[in-house]
């Protein structure tokens, strides 16, 4: 019993993780129905700039104040990036076909994980260990301050990202958006802000989501955003994508999935089961877990 | 630009390409991780290879002829590796040193056996040998080697009763994880658990609770150390009590600031690192390296593949040739070991180095290594 209650903290925490980036994907899919491939990237570069902003700007103070300024900086850092990507990449190229956009999205991912290469270089650069080593032992399933830190962090942003979208006026826009872009914009709605917005959103979450894979796992490389990217992604298609509970609920699922096949299958088999999941989900529901039928436009 | 100029640039370009090559230059290959995981080995590799490159043309080269160095990247993939290869093979090299990892080093070796390009690696898996490819020549010892030598120290001199093998899927890891099991069960050692981990995965948690309910006193870790660092935190972090022994691919500074505090009591497993190598000509060519280049070579694996060059240039001036099958046959028949930058350097008939030296290491509170034992 120990051991199943371990692995669901391992999945959690890890979830956790996979549905933060999740969201990014999940946002951008549902208004813009574009796949946001530089996502991935985005989220690794966030802990390389997470890193840099602890030596350079905090002069490698540790403190809970440092912590909490790292993590607002890097978020408001990757927000402008966010922005950027989207007026460079995606709004030239918003009424051209969708392919075109999915190339471009390709590009952007290239252009930064090789930025990140030729600004930090090419080996594994080690994150500080910003959250002191506690753990606590209960009945056998050891729990880590850093677990509890990521699990309640994330629940928090993603509670308070969906009252936002659900009971905001700005929430209502941005469904609204989502739903039809031409009606939204005859009610008054500024389709372009909403869309920066989404951006805005999506890079910070997916920055919290880089800072707590380097804090975790304290190694960060260029490639990494590729692998979490791709887990993401799935998490997102597993909930349905496009909705945003669904990527939360992908998230989460795909990490205990991970767990718990790794635990008692086999570490080998944890890669191969989570792509039939995936295949299983699309054949029985074809727009995953929550999402909804939408009759096509024509 | 006028046309006469245009033309004068053409020819004086066409006389500093065709100088070089009326002189007949040597060509060594590279074949290493410049960018990547591994960046930090490839790239003292290279390093390496270009240092003694320039100090054996300052000595009037190698049977007359200088020495080109020409590089290629194989970013630790298997794929890259073979476009390596046939890269190096169509540029005209006589010889290649590398790779870091025997996987790229096994992905390039049936493209050199093909041309007859002498390929020295450090690569430690016992597959790169069985193949009987006269062109490979080993300049590390094999994994069989390390993995006895982790046996008898886990089970004789540790007394280790519940022991855990992980490795990852490399030929490397693999190879090094079966043959330490095969070795530990043959004397008499209790292996609880052999399970595998996904090289830059990150996650292993749920591989290690797996193991933490098999309740073991070792874990044997055979891979690199960008995921034995973080493995052996995630040990800490889940409470294994177990002792951590990482075997040689661990051994890099990287290994200690990745597991943090939790690095503290790992062991590790090596060949004598750089700086405590006696021998004289360690001493030169390492000073002459940190002059160059203002760091100490990344490893010792580096300075394997510099003997193996050493090895190479030596066999041919010996058989006065650049025939590398006449250069091969020297070394699989040599009578006296060469002196090397990392001990005595003989090659057995089917391409492996002779011998076999390595020590266990422990790391300090400071991040230090204490010697805990010495073969």
């Amino acid at each position: 019993m120990d051991i199943f209650l371990q692995q669901l903290a391992n999945g959690l925490t890890i979830g956790s993780m996979f549905a933060l980036v999740a969201l990014g994907y999940t946002m951008v899919y549902g208004v813009m129905k574009l796949i946001n491939f530089a996502h991935g990237d985005m989220v690794a570069a966030s802990a390389f700039v997470g890193l840099t902003i602890y030596t350079q700007v905090m002069g490698q103070a540790t403190s809970l104040i440092a912590v909490v300024v790292i993590f607002l900086l890097t978020a408001a850092v990757m927000a402008c990036i966010g922005i950027i990507l989207e007026r460079v990449a995606y709004r030239p190229l918003r009424e051209a076909p969708r392919l075109s956009a999915v190339v471009s999205a390709l590009g952007a991912s290239l252009i930064i994980q090789n930025g990140i290469m030729l600004i930090w270089g090419p080996r594994m650069k080690i994150f500080p260990e910003l959250v002191p080593q506690v753990y606590w032992d209960i009945g056998g399933v050891v729990i880590s301050l850093i677990q509890v830190l990521i699990l309640v962090l994330s629940l928090i942003l993603m509670v308070s990202l969906y009252l936002f979208v659900e009971k905001t006026r700005i929430g209502a826009a941005i469904r609204a958006s989502s739903i039809d872009q031409d009606a939204a914009k005859l009610m008054g709605v500024n389709v372009n802000r909403i869309i920066a917005l989404i951006f805005i959103i999506g890079s910070s979450l997916g920055a919290i989501g880089g800072l707590f894979i380097g804090l975790y796992y304290r190694g960060i490389t260029f490639n990494m955003g590729w692998q979490y990217g791709l887990y993401a992604f799935i998490a997102a298609i597993l909930g349905g994508i496009g909705n945003i509970p669904g990527a939360m609920l992908g998230g989460m699922l795909l990490g205990l999935f991970n767990a718990f096949i790794a635990g008692y299958v086999s570490s080998t088999w944890a890669d191969a089961f989570t792509f039939i999941l995936l295949i299983v989900i699309l054949i029985v529901r074809p727009t995953g877990l929550l999402g909804e039928r939408v009759a096509e436009k024509v | 630009m006028h046309k006469g100029f245009k033309l004068m640039v053409a020819l004086l370009a066409v006389c500093l390409v065709a100088v070089p090559a009326m002189a007949e230059t040597l060509k060594v290959g590279v074949q290493a991780p410049i960018t990547g995981s591994y960046a930090n080995e490839g790239q003292g590799i290279e390093n390496g290879v270009r240092l003694l490159a320039e100090q054996v043309n300052a000595a009037g080269g190698v049977l007359g002829s200088q020495i080109e160095v020409i590089a290629c990247d194989d970013q630790g993939t298997a794929m890259a590796a073979a476009i390596c290869a046939k890269d190096l093979v169509n540029k005209g090299v006589k010889m290649v040193i590398g790779s870091y990892t025997s996987t790229c080093a096994e992905a390039a070796q049936k493209t050199y056996f093909d041309a007859g390009v002498l390929q020295t690696s450090d690569g430690t898996a016992d597959a790169l040998t069985e193949k009987g490819y006269w062109t490979f020549l080993r300049n590390s010892f094999p994994n069989s080697a390390e993995a006895e030598f982790v046996a008898n120290y886990m089970v004789n001199v540790k007394g280790y009763k519940r022991i855990v093998v992980l490795s990852d899927f490399s030929t490397y890891a693999d190879g090094l994880g079966n043959a330490a099991e095969a070795a530990i069960k043959k004397l008499g050692g209790n292996v609880v658990a052999r399970d595998k981990i996904k090289a830059d995965s990150q996650n292993f948690t749920p591989v290690l609770t797996n193991i933490k309910s098999k309740k073991p006193d070792a874990i044997f870790f055979a891979g690199y150390y960008s995921d034995g660092g973080q493995l052996r935190a995630q040990q800490m972090a889940l409470g294994i009590k177990a002792d951590f022994i990482g075997g040689d691919a661990n051994d890099n500074p990287d290994f200690v600031k990745l597991a943090g505090s939790a690095a503290t009591g790992a062991f590790i497993v090596n060949v004598p690192s750089p700086d405590v190598l006696p021998y004289d000509i360690a001493k030169t060519f390492i000073a002459d390296y940190q002059k160059k280049y203002g760091e100490m070579p990344p490893s010792i694996w580096g300075l394997m593949n510099i003997d193996g060059m050493r090895a190479i240039i030596h066999a041919m001036e010996q058989t006065k040739s650049f025939d590398t099958k006449k250069a091969a046959d020297y070394l699989h028949n040599m009578a006296e070991p060469l002196d090397g930058i990392t001990g005595p350097i003989a090659f057995a008939k089917d391409g492996n180095r002779k011998g076999g030296a390595y020590v266990v290491k422990k790391v300090q509170a400071n991040g230090e290594y204490s010697h805990e034992y010495v073969q």
